[in-house]
């Protein structure tokens, strides 16, 4: 009977292990011919949308994909790839003196895929719906369009990431939003963008087609014909079709890919997985003993060996983290004589025992280190179980605690009970994603500021360590209020040495932006050598990807 | 009469009890629906971004007995409100597009395994110890206890992906457009050819012995021995007389399967990307998304309810006894 179907989520992660499993016994690569006809959609898998629904409205958080990467575009684009911005719709900006003001120039010639012109009073508009939709941009006190070309951010204190957080918005058309009675429960069946591809040609519950935006203002980039989206309920059915060679680009994990995937048309398939996703940390809650001590903390850091994690939890595919606690994402803000003083964060058994002994913890004969109080040290470390790659980053955290006398538990719940616990402070410890954002200033507001501590018993959605530090909150305050770069480097140099000192959390590893694409229809792809855009299919720098691909021709 | 009515009483008080346990179960677990997209998220999402979502989606936070009675009052008018999880999507919007392919790929496996089981079953019981009767039971029990994504897999892997027999993905080929064709509903059998089977195989086992073994029973009665008696032909005998009598069980499980079947068939929607409710109610539950895990379990209850009672009514037709007492 039809019931033995439905056994839910346990065997469905062995489902998952079983896909593996056939991905690696190797699928012939698929045998249909390669379309060559320069008309060919650009392919690409969904693979966490079981079906799709119409919906492209870019302020709800599930759109249709490619919403805010082909339709609607944003006036510049962050890489976090190679540190660079690209002006977009906007063609410069400048901030005042005082740093209250933020004035941005429009691209000339850009029209609306309905062929209306795009203007200044758009932008403005954007921003003024935004805020009545969801919120957020407290900084902002108005945006007034001066002129057509000319948009104006008036902020009511002085904030230097607003220049991304502004400049990332996308942007939707006025005249159409107007007209709309309800925009947050609108589903914006038939969109007018300024991106290159807006024309939805068709639509079906588990793919559709994008075509060329008829007035796209860089018509010279519009080198492939369309894309199409297939939706996969899961990581394998997408898996399956980029190993069999059906997708152009993918962005999902894949375990063991250079076998899997690259291995089946090594000419023709890459992979690569920049660091510049957030940095995975260990979080120890402060609010308790004995994490409250910075040496237990550099202890435990010690006693953790990073390249097995990376090497087994990750399958290599990302690098252990050092003592400025900074992504990959931040390569260029990093204090290369921190970087190269580091101890708290390379593995070192004996290094670890001293500094326990040293700071109070000793090693009891029976080979059981305790507290001051004379108890067992042990500690839990909650993650949920979905994630079985940080799973297994506990379990093997958890063995080298064994190293130095400390008995750690792996408490695996599923997501939710675990990030109650962490939201309401009641958690032990955790392995825990951090704020990712263009500068480093929101990681470290997110790490050590007192502003994002909350009581234990509250609810916080950042910082659930709970730690703060008054000399972080100096260094981030001068970073806001100044648009300087050589004093924002300054600051974030102060913030590392601030990070290197207190170990608020245990830097784990960066986590990886994965990404994967075949050649044989497309060519111009971003690579490690070209990092001009990750190869991620949902970030900004999508639309960068789109404009420089080539369909092949024979 | 007097049955039915009693009979419609007990299924109103029971769909009154599953509507509230609906109503209750998902408010007692954890979280709330934007602090689970933010964890599920995990890094993608700023935690700035959890008050805004809480604007967009405007979450009741009325009393909890206030919310009942909304909820109740929505549920007799049809209003199932807004998917979360799908959000801005109507949640009757976000079924009613699904519950097309979910009733397809359920009911054609369904009616194919009923079917050829309960033929099985009679045929099987008929010629004991005959070559069917040795040989499909186990067969049929041993395929069936494989573990259903394991079947799929391999199908999924054999069929689809080394002969390419069959298309590995979706309902239909990417880029059609559904219509009234030849080539589109060919496309749609292919389709379905595979996730039905599996289904069908993993099924059929059960179907068959329960035939078989309430078949066995009834060829044991007097009334066949009176039937042979009289001469009637082998047919009749097997099919008018006993599979008539030993097909009551298969009947009542008929119904409460053809209700289950609207919930979806998880599995298979993920080992073939096959649209359905199935991956929909997981995401609904993981995302606690209460007005469409509401508008899923409601569409479940309703159908497992509806179905019982069709199954009812014909039971009154097939077996005098139910209408005696």
């Amino acid at each position: 009977m039809p019931h033995s179907i439905r056994k839910g989520r346990s065997a469905l992660a062995l489902a998952a292990l079983l896909t593996g499993a056939v991905l690696l016994t190797g699928c012939t690569a698929g045998g249909t011919a390669v379309d060559t006809s320069g008309d060919q959609l650009l392919t690409i898998p969904r693979e966490d949308m079981g079906t799709f629904s119409r919906n492209f409205n870019p302020f709800t958080p599930n759109a249709a994909p490619m919403t805010q990467q082909a339709i609607y575009e944003s006036m510049l684009v962050y890489n976090p790839a190679d540190g660079g911005t690209t002006p977009w719709l906007a063609t410069e900006w400048a901030a005042s003196d005082d740093g209250l003001e933020l004035t941005f120039t429009m691209r000339d010639g850009v029209s609306w895929s309905d062929g209306e012109p795009m203007v200044a009073g758009d932008v403005a508009y954007t921003f003024e719906l935004q805020k009545e939709l969801l919120g957020g941009f407290d900084y902002l006190d108005s945006v007034e369009a001066d002129s057509d070309q000319s948009v104006r951010f008036i902020l009511n204190r002085p904030y230097s990431p607003a220049l991304y957080e502004i400049g990332q918005q996308i942007i939707v058309p006025q005249h159409i939003w107007e007209e709309i009675d309800d925009p947050a429960k609108d589903t914006n069946g038939t969109p007018v963008g300024t991106g290159p591809y807006t024309e939805v040609t068709s639509f079906q519950s588990q793919s559709f087609d994008l075509g060329k935006n008829p007035n796209y203002w860089q018509p010279e980039k519009q080198k492939i014909a369309g894309i199409r989206m297939l939706a996969f309920a899961g990581n394998d059915g997408a898996n399956l079709a980029a190993v069999n060679g059906e997708v152009d680009w993918a962005y999902q994990f894949m375990p063991d890919i250079e076998k899997s995937f690259v291995a089946k048309d090594p000419e023709h398939r890459q992979f690569w997985f920049p660091s510049t996703g957030s940095m995975i940390n260990w979080q120890l809650n402060t609010t308790k003993a004995p994490f409250d001590d910075v040496n237990v903390r550099k202890a435990l850091s010690m006693a953790v060996d990073r390249e097995q994690v990376t090497d087994i939890a990750m399958n290599g595919y990302t690098s252990p983290a050092d003592c400025t606690g900074l992504s990959g994402a931040y390569t260029t803000w990093v204090d290369a004589d921190i970087a190269a003083s580091c101890d708290w964060t390379n593995h070192d058994v004996d290094a670890a025992n001293a500094l326990f002994d040293s700071a109070g913890y000793p090693l009891g004969a029976d080979g059981v280190r305790t507290l001051p109080d004379g108890s067992p040290f042990t500690l839990d470390i909650s993650v949920g179980s979905a994630s079985s790659d940080w799973l297994s980053a506990a379990t093997i955290i958890a063995q080298n605690l064994a190293e130095v006398g400390i008995t750690a538990k792996v408490d695996s719940p599923d997501w939710p009970t675990v990030s109650a616990s962490y939201e309401d402070g009641s958690f032990d410890t955790g392995i825990v994603w951090s704020n990712n954002a263009p500068t480093p200033y929101q990681f470290f507001r997110g790490v050590m500021s007192s502003d994002t501590v909350k009581p234990v018993g509250e609810k916080t959605f950042e910082n659930y360590h709970r730690f703060a530090s008054p000399e972080a909150d100096a260094l981030l305050a001068t970073f806001a209020a100044s648009s300087d770069p050589a004093a924002q480097t300054e600051a974030v140099n102060g913030l590392q040495a601030q990070f290197d000192a207190d170990a608020p959390v245990i830097p784990l590893f960066a986590g990886p932006e994965w990404g994967m694409f075949t050649d044989t229809r497309f060519t111009g792809w971003p690579t490690e050598s070209d990092p001009y855009a990750t190869l991620s299919t949902k970030s900004p720098t999508t639309v960068l990807v789109l404009t420089s691909l080539e369909p092949v021709t024979k | 009469m007097r049955f039915i009515v009693r009979r419609l009483a007990f299924y109103l008080l029971a769909f009154w009890v599953s509507i509230t346990l609906n109503f209750l179960l998902p408010r007692f677990m954890p979280g709330d629906p934007v602090t689970r997209m933010f964890a599920q998220a995990a890094n993608k999402m700023q935690p700035h971004q959890i008050e805004q979502l809480r604007q967009l989606f405007g979450l009741d936070e009325r009393p909890i007995w206030q919310q009942y009675l909304s909820y109740v009052h929505n549920i007799f008018t049809g209003q199932m409100g807004v998917s979360i999880s799908r959000f801005p999507t109507p949640v009757a919007e976000v079924i009613g597009s699904q519950i097309g392919w979910t009733l397809l790929l359920g009911g054609t496996a369904l009616v194919i395994a009923v079917v050829i089981g309960n033929l099985l079953g009679i045929l099987a019981a008929w010629r004991r110890g005959g070559v069917l009767d040795s040989v499909f039971p186990p067969i049929l029990v041993f395929v069936g206890s494989f573990p259903y994504f394991w079947l799929a897999m391999a199908a999924l892997y054999l069929f689809g992906v080394v002969l390419g027999w069959f298309p590995i993905r979706h309902a239909f080929d990417a880029g059609m457009t559904p219509e009234l064709s030849w080539t589109f509903i060919a496309s749609i059998a292919t389709h379905l050819f595979l996730p039905a089977l599996t289904i069908v195989l993993v099924s059929i086992g059960g179907w068959m012995l329960g035939m078989r073994n309430t078949m066995i029973a009834t060829t044991a009665e007097d009334y066949i021995l009176m039937a042979e008696a009289k001469g009637l032909t082998n047919n009749r005998i097997m099919f008018r007389y006993a599979a008539r009598n030993a097909m009551l069980p298969s009947v009542t499980a008929f119904g409460m399967s053809f209700g289950f079947i609207v919930g979806g068939a998880l599995l298979t929607e993920v080992v073939f990307a096959y649209p359905g409710v199935g991956y929909q109610l997981l995401a609904a539950v993981q995302g606690l998304d209460y007005p469409l895990m509401q508008g899923i379990f409601l569409t479940i209850t309703a159908a497992v309810l509806v179905a019982n009672f069709l199954v009812d009514i014909v039971y009154v037709r097939l077996d005098p006894r139910v209408r005696v007492s």
